[in-house]
């Protein structure tokens, strides 16, 4: 970590991670919503405008992609969450942002639930997929789906109060 | 994949036959990974609710310090704030994967009724203690007794044990796979109400 200090600024080391688990969580963020759409409104046909080839993508393609970006993100955010305890919530606090604090708080606790999932939601989209467990897999592709929307928005306010840009 | 998981449910319903119950090695690994990770699913989110509510983490981290403590350890002057995150993290992924292991080596009925039991418990225990808490502060005589949190586990263990047996054969296997769906609402309702403080000041 010294050989890193020696060229960039401790400030500025966090924020290249925070803006690396930024643009992970983006693009994890664009493959849970496409998968959600497919899952949710799927159409046989790829036809017509982009909502609706979207709609007819095969859900399961997004599978490897989601999995692989998920744990990645977690880590990261993971490892900038050192930096949140110490240098973001304390402020926080004093400043009385409570809303935030909590909401925050809810994200460590969704954000886990997520990556103990994962290995049901890599078996339940493992093809030939069950006729049996579609339900349940849409169910907990929408759980995921609304894990990664969370802790996007949530941390997005997180960083607003004090991170990239703030 | 999932297929091959309800060839061995079936074939565990319907009783051992020689055909059924000599799979492929392929097989095998496939029915076993779905169990593995179906149990994971569930017992990471009981355990990281349980291991959250009782603070029992793994280990306890200083950032201010970069010290690591084990177990749980309260803030020490000077040393900034503690995190237990990362030690809830860690305990609940262990404890899930020991779990999800031992799934893949006991007989399927055993393994849904006792899936089904422990969540039970988990849900029932917490409920019957807030109950009793209840009660003993509004009864006219003296109940304190009742605020025993080992005694509020009686009733709760007597219902999941009624409840585990209960459940039909046909519906054990259902209820088995949706709570790894069920399991982590149910626990972030727990941990989301646990934040109330945060809400209302």
């Amino acid at each position: 970590m010294d050989l890193i200090f020696d060229y960039i600024s401790v400030r500025m080391f966090w924020r290249i991670l925070l803006f690396f688990h930024f643009v992970l969580a983006v693009v994890l963020l664009v493959a849970v919503t496409l998968q959600s759409v497919a899952v949710l409104m799927p159409v046989r046909q790829a036809a017509g405008n982009f909502i609706q080839r979207v709609r007819a993508a095969p859900p399961a393609w997004y599978v490897p992609l989601i999995v692989i970006l998920y744990v990645p993100t977690f880590l990261l955010g993971a490892w900038v969450y050192v930096k949140y305890r110490t240098y973001v919530r304390i402020p926080m606090e004093q400043l009385g942002h409570w809303w935030t604090v909590g909401s925050f708080e809810f994200k460590e606790h969704i954000v886990a639930f997520g990556m103990g999932l994962l290995p049901a939601y890599w078996y339940l989209w493992r093809q030939p997929l069950s006729e049996e467990h579609a339900n349940l897999r849409k169910w907990v592709t929408i759980f995921l789906a609304i894990s990664v929307w969370y802790a996007f928005l949530v941390g997005h306010t997180a960083n607003d109060f004090r991170g990239v840009g703030a | 994949m999932t297929q091959t998981l309800d060839i061995h449910e079936r074939s565990s319903e319907l009783g051992p036959s020689p055909a059924i119950g000599a799979p492929t090695s392929t097989t095998t690994t496939t029915g076993r990974f779905g169990i593995f990770a179906i149990t994971f699913g569930i017992a990471f989110a009981v355990l990281y609710t349980v291991f959250e509510q009782l603070n029992w983490p793994l280990f306890t981290y200083h950032p201010a310090v970069g010290k690591v403590d084990f177990w749980m350890q309260r803030p020490r002057s000077g040393e900034g704030p503690p995190m237990y995150w990362y030690g809830w993290l860690a305990l609940s992924f262990a404890g899930a994967a020991v779990l999800g292991w031992i799934a893949t080596a006991v007989p399927r009925e055993w393994l849904y009724r006792v899936t089904i039991f422990c969540c039970a418990l988990a849900a029932l225990w917490p409920t019957a203690y807030a109950g009793a808490i209840f009660l003993a502060d509004r009864v006219s005589f003296d109940a304190e007794f009742l605020k025993s949190v080992w005694l509020s586990a009686i009733p709760a263990l007597v219902a999941a044990a009624a409840v585990a047996y209960l459940v039909s054969a046909r519906s054990t296997q259902r209820l088995w796979i949706w709570l790894v769906l069920i399991a982590p609402i149910g626990g972030l309702a727990v941990l989301g109400y646990s934040l109330k403080s945060y809400f209302s000041r």
